[in-house]
């Protein structure tokens, strides 16, 4: 093996674990205990590392179980799911999946869902601006033409399913919210995840609503998505949803 | 190759998110902003649409902590297309990178980890030094690091590694002045000696910051003022080199815009007393 590569390959297994710096001890000047003393800097870089972007994408877990313990979070999931690229808006995309088998969290079930929701609104943030559209071009499109028709669903938007209350806990934890805190943790929830502008939005969405979208989302034409809904759905009002929809620029264009 | 316009000489300041608002309303008199590359990999947003009304006001420096040019085994072709895409949207006044390495097979340890100053090191970074500079087609600059080991199998010093890696790339060189001090003193090495190294024409830019210390290590922060023998050397080099864009970096513990501002003007009084003394 080249050089470097052996010592890189070495520096990584120390940093990794601890018990394996004696192996990288062999290429650094300096005393054992040395060492080890900074080794250990790089080792708490790196935990610092996966926390601070972890908690960049996960302001309300990190929140709700409190900087310290979030911070042992960080350190668990990296231990398991390493970083694996050099821009760390990547990391974390399977937090969900961690805090799903991570035996000191089962006592908040609802936990995994409210990841899920917050990496949509972390892949939000960084969406695509929308372009401007006017739905009014639909009204062009010739009424046979109508059911065929694909909605291109504005960047960043996506639903997120869960039999918890988790958008009534997302938004209590948003910065200056003011409201009463009490949750009703009976209540399931499924997230609409979209982009206001520059501003990531999270609202409660009607089954049927999110239904329809998550159809659409996935490529179904505008009859297939609404039929699919609508077998579920008797009551589902599609007018209604597409109204609220264009009027929060949910969608940014058509596919003809 | 060519190459925008470098920011004139002078001092800047890291922009970070929580000065944007307050940078956009006063518009201080900077030479230059400089942001961390990595945090701009994205397609749009608020972050995207801060950068382009900071480039709109200042020469924008964009600084990369996670291209990883030192990794034995690849250079992360996907992290290269995402700066390229970068510095063709912002078409920033500099472009740098660090003389690191950050991970290995399949892991990343988002860290800047010193190599050996090795004659294999040195042909693998001149090798992807050139890739980087033909694939953005302008010159980058490399910064020297802070480390807390050093490899007893280096065949030279780091600044006399940058020197050569700048002879053999045509690559600028970032010299981080916090990080030389940090070194000379967890090393025991004089850092102005380390600057005889260097030629002026290398070097493209400053960087100044503040360090920590824990037991008998100086840990470098980004959290604090510049030290006093920091600002010596930075006079030092200023008469060595001549003033170049020099930048305050803090990450940590942001303080108010006006503790970096005060600095900058600090950096920028340094630099024209020693000009005028010259």
């Amino acid at each position: 093996m080249p050089e470097l590569l052996a010592f890189q390959s070495d520096f990584a297994a120390a940093l990794r674990d601890r018990r394996r710096t004696p192996a990288v001890a062999r290429w650094l000047a300096g005393e054992a205990d040395v060492v080890d003393r900074r080794m250990a800097i790089y080792r708490a870089n790196m935990v610092a590392a996966a926390d601070k972007a972890l908690s960049a994408a996960y302001p309300v877990i990190r929140q709700v179980v409190g900087g310290e313990f979030f911070h042992g979070l960080a350190r668990e999931h990296q231990r398991g799911t390493p970083s694996t690229s050099g821009d760390l808006t990547h990391f974390g995309a399977t937090f969900d999946a961690f805090l799903a088998s991570f035996e000191h969290v089962q006592d908040m079930p609802w936990l995994p869902d409210l990841a899920r929701l917050e990496w949509a609104a972390h892949l939000a943030y960084g969406a695509a601006d929308a372009p401007d559209w006017d739905a009014a071009v639909l009204a062009a499109i010739p009424p046979e033409r109508l059911d065929a028709i694909r909605f291109r669903w504005s960047p960043g938007l996506a639903v997120v399913r869960s039999a918890y209350p988790v958008v009534r806990v997302w938004t209590i934890h948003q910065p200056g919210f003011d409201g009463a805190f009490e949750v009703d943790w009976q209540r399931a929830e499924t997230a609409l995840v979209a982009r206001d502008g520059f501003v990531v939005t999270v609202s409660d969405c009607p089954p049927a609503d999110a239904s329809f979208i998550e159809a659409s989302l996935r490529g179904a034409t505008l009859a297939d998505a609404a039929s699919a809904t609508l077998d579920r759905h008797p009551d589902f009002d599609l007018g209604a949803l597409l109204g609220r929809a264009f009027a929060a620029r949910l969608a940014c264009g058509v596919i003809d | 190759m060519t190459a925008a316009p470098p920011p004139p000489v002078g001092a800047g300041i890291g922009l970070r998110q929580p000065h944007y608002r307050e940078v956009f309303e006063r518009r201080p008199a900077l030479a230059f902003v400089e942001v961390h590359s990595e945090n701009f990999f994205l397609a749009g947003g608020a972050s995207m649409h801060a950068l382009e009304r900071a480039r709109a006001a200042y020469p924008v420096s964009l600084h990369g902590v996670g291209l990883s040019l030192g990794s034995a085994d690849r250079l992360a072709g996907e992290h290269l297309a995402s700066l390229k895409r970068l510095v063709d949207r912002v078409e920033p006044a500099l472009v740098s990178e660090h003389l690191c390495w950050g991970g290995v097979g399949s892991v990343h340890f988002n860290d800047l980890l010193p190599l050996p100053y090795t004659r294999e090191a040195l042909a693998l970074l001149a090798d992807r030094v050139d890739h980087v500079q033909s694939v953005l087609r302008r010159q980058v600059l490399l910064e020297n690091l802070s480390a807390y080991v050093e490899c007893r199998h280096s065949e030279m010093t780091e600044t006399a590694f940058l020197a050569e890696l700048a002879r053999r790339t045509g690559c600028g060189l970032l010299l981080d002045l916090n990080n030389l001090y940090v070194n000379a003193r967890n090393f025991g090495f004089d850092a102005a000696e380390r600057l005889d190294a260097l030629d002026a024409a290398s070097i493209g830019q400053i960087h100044l910051a503040g360090h920590d210390v824990v037991d008998d290590c100086l840990v470098d922060t980004h959290g604090a003022i510049v030290c006093d023998p920091v600002w010596s050397l930075y006079a030092d080099a200023v008469r060595r080199f001549g003033p170049k864009p020099t930048l305050i970096e803090w990450d940590t513990d942001l303080p108010a815009l006006d503790v970096l501002l005060q600095q900058a003007a600090q950096a920028s009084d340094i630099a024209d007393r020693e000009v005028a003394h010259a």
